[in-house]
């Protein structure tokens, strides 16, 4: 009898992990606070002045670099419902749109900041992104580090370098040790030493820092972040009238039916000048993020069957105009 | 350059072992990952991978100070219910640059570990499995710390039916002519050199766990066999301590079930020489007749007392 070669599966041993459709870029046209709403919608409309001709930019830029000038470029828009609530989605989403419309900038999609930390998903229930994003962080070790001691953590605390040592109070020791600074791990002759709050508590509850979900938004425009495998946010259409409250509006609003993808290869955010410390926070976090390796082979695997090279570390595929 | 991994392999603190469902929960390491667990032909489930960075001198037979920057791959594993292992590797590459780069890139190539300035493959192989330095890379300590995290769940009652020290395997891959070298240093550290064909894959690692679990069954197995001094003490006394094993640990027996095809070549190699499962047999049949023997006392007694 000639030997049978057998081959025997299980469906719980193996690792499944979803692909999301992909735009070569993902266009942020603004993030709304309350202090914006506020301001009237004048300020809105300032705000996509500014923004147009660099939406125009980019999409020439990517034309010409893409076969046949088809550049999928989708853009998308994040209000603020996390750290202050104001106004109703039915007040608000149409000020926004007609905003825009007056610049001709078209809103793909938009999305509730609070999605970034957690939402209600109607399949698979509650999907904690923020809680996602922190277990995936892998502290940039100071030099000296061999694993023997777990990392030096400050609870909710996140920095590219070493603190300074604590000087200890004059009492307690008799002479107090002198002030050393703290050190950037990458430096380059002078540190830039960045130590960022990603969380505080007050009792049970933990709010998640700007610059956290700011760069769980990221990596969502990236489409980098799975749950069981799973794509945790999908876009989805609201027919009809607008909701009265912010919990009645999906996660992530399709408002374009003939957009490209929410997730791109590339983001680009249009931000004023204020928010610099806040991007130079996210980009201290996303560059201790380790994303899955099957998703990043996925992206990679994709972007270069259209002859795309894709910058290799992550925080390289992200930028921004400060106007 | 090389692959250098070590695995920590211990009783699961509990008093029973644990149903599947509850080493999903134990082996849950990381939001929205899944533990991977497969049934057949034994309860396997393995934890999400978690990378931890490092920056430090690399162990080298040479003593001269090598530096590598970059993240170690680590995973936890629970066989039958009752085992734990907590396992770690790294692929050790050669650096483009002489100086450490951003965070960023290093993330970018998850378990790969870049060494800064000159280093040969056969130094660092030897350091690692020989005598390591203090100071240097520790991957023993980070498989214990990720076991420590898996034994202290919640889960877990921690009333283990023995005790038994945790093992050591400290283990070194690499591509050519295939060749296996296990080696027993003290009771509780064994090192494996492997030279495979092929490039390197994580089922390299599959057989360097499968070799822990078992080299752990055995040693345990001798220790209970040991503890019960067979001979010396009355052969109730005897049976009742060699219980644990029956109990426990006869069950899991399963070399090679795990690994890949191409890999049990590997283990059948080590199953001539020094004979893993001959010496295995031989212990379960020992404490097979002890307690057969017992029995027949037992009977023997109460038949004389009618």
């Amino acid at each position: 009898m000639t030997p049978v070669h057998a081959t025997f599966g299980e469906v719980t041993a193996e690792r499944r992990i979803a692909s999301v459709p992909l735009s070569h870029v993902s266009v942020e046209l603004g993030h709304l606070y309350m202090e914006d709403f506020e301001a009237g919608p004048g300020r809105l409309r300032e705000q996509f002045r500014r923004v147009a001709p660099w939406l125009a930019t980019v999409r020439a830029l990517w034309r010409e670099q893409v076969p046949g000038g088809r550049a999928r470029v989708s853009t998308c828009f994040l209000v603020d419902d996390y750290f202050s609530r104001f106004s109703t989605p039915a007040e608000l989403v149409p000020m926004v749109l007609e905003a825009a419309a007056e610049q001709d900038l078209t809103i793909d999609y938009l999305a509730r900041e609070s999605a970034c930390a957690q939402f209600e998903d109607p399949r698979s229930g509650r999907v904690e992104l923020a809680r996602l994003v922190e277990d995936r962080i892998v502290d940039d070790p100071p030099p000296g580090t061999d694993g023997s001691r777990p990392p030096v953590k400050e609870t909710g605390w996140l920095c590219n370098g070493s603190r300074s040592p604590r000087t200890t109070p004059l009492q307690a020791m008799g002479k107090a040790r002198p002030w050393e600074p703290p050190a950037q791990n990458a430096k380059r002759g002078h540190s830039i030493f960045v130590d960022v709050e990603l969380w505080d508590e007050k009792g049970p509850r933990r709010t998640w820092s700007c610059p956290f979900l700011a760069a769980v938004w990221q990596l969502l425009r990236l489409g980098l972040l799975r749950s069981e495998g799973r794509v945790p946010l999908t876009p989805v259409a609201v027919d009809g009238d607008w909701p009265r409250d912010w919990d009645g509006l999906p996660a992530l609003v399709r408002l374009n039916p003939q957009a490209a993808p929410f997730s791109a290869y590339t983001t680009l955010s249009v931000l004023s000048p204020r928010f610099l410390p806040v991007e130079l926070a996210v980009r201290t976090i996303l560059s201790q993020v380790a994303v899955d390796d099957e998703v990043l082979r996925q992206v990679a695997a994709r972007s270069e069957s259209e002859g795309i090279r894709l910058e290799e570390e992550l925080v390289d595929r992200i930028s921004y105009v400060f106007v | 350059m090389l692959v250098m991994g070590e695995v920590q392999t211990g009783l699961l603190q509990n008093s029973g072992e644990i149903s599947e469902s509850a080493c999903r929960q134990v082996l849950g390491l990381m939001a929205g990952e899944t533990v991977r667990v497969s049934r057949r032909p034994i309860v396997h489930a393995l934890s999400p991978e978690r990378l931890t960075g490092v920056d430090c001198a690399l162990p080298t037979a040479s003593r001269s100070r090598i530096r590598g920057v970059g993240t170690v791959v680590t995973r936890c594993a629970v066989t039958g219910g009752r085992v734990a292992q907590g396992s770690t590797y790294v692929r050790v590459v050669r650096s483009e640059t002489d100086r450490r780069l951003p965070w960023s890139h290093y993330l970018a190539r998850p378990g790969v570990v870049e060494v800064l300035g000159k280093a040969k493959a056969a130094d660092l192989a030897e350091g690692f499995t020989g005598d390591p330095a203090p100071g240097c890379l520790d991957l023993g300590a980070v498989s214990g710390r990720f076991l420590d995290l898996v034994q202290a769940s919640p889960l877990l009652d921690r009333r283990a039916p023995f005790k038994m020290a945790r093992t050591s395997l400290r283990w070194v891959a690499e591509t050519g002519e295939p060749s296996i070298r296990f080696t027993l240093h003290t009771e509780r550290e064994r090192t494996l050199r492997l030279t495979h064909p092929g490039p390197f894959t994580p089922a390299v690692v599959d057989l360097c766990e499968d070799l822990a679990l078992h080299d752990w069954l055995l040693t345990s197995l001798l220790v209970i066999v040991e503890r019960a001094r067979i001979g010396a003490t009355p052969g109730a006394q005897a049976v009742a301590r060699l219980a644990p094993a029956v109990d426990h640990l006869l069950h899991l027996w399963m070399p090679a079930a795990r690994v890949e095809e191409w890999l049990t070549p590997f283990w059948e190699s080590l199953e001539r020489r020094p004979g893993f499962t001959r010496q295995w047999r031989s212990l379960v049949d020992r404490v097979r007749d002890q307690v057969a023997m017992n029995t027949l006392a037992l009977l023997t007694a109460e038949a004389g007392r009618r």
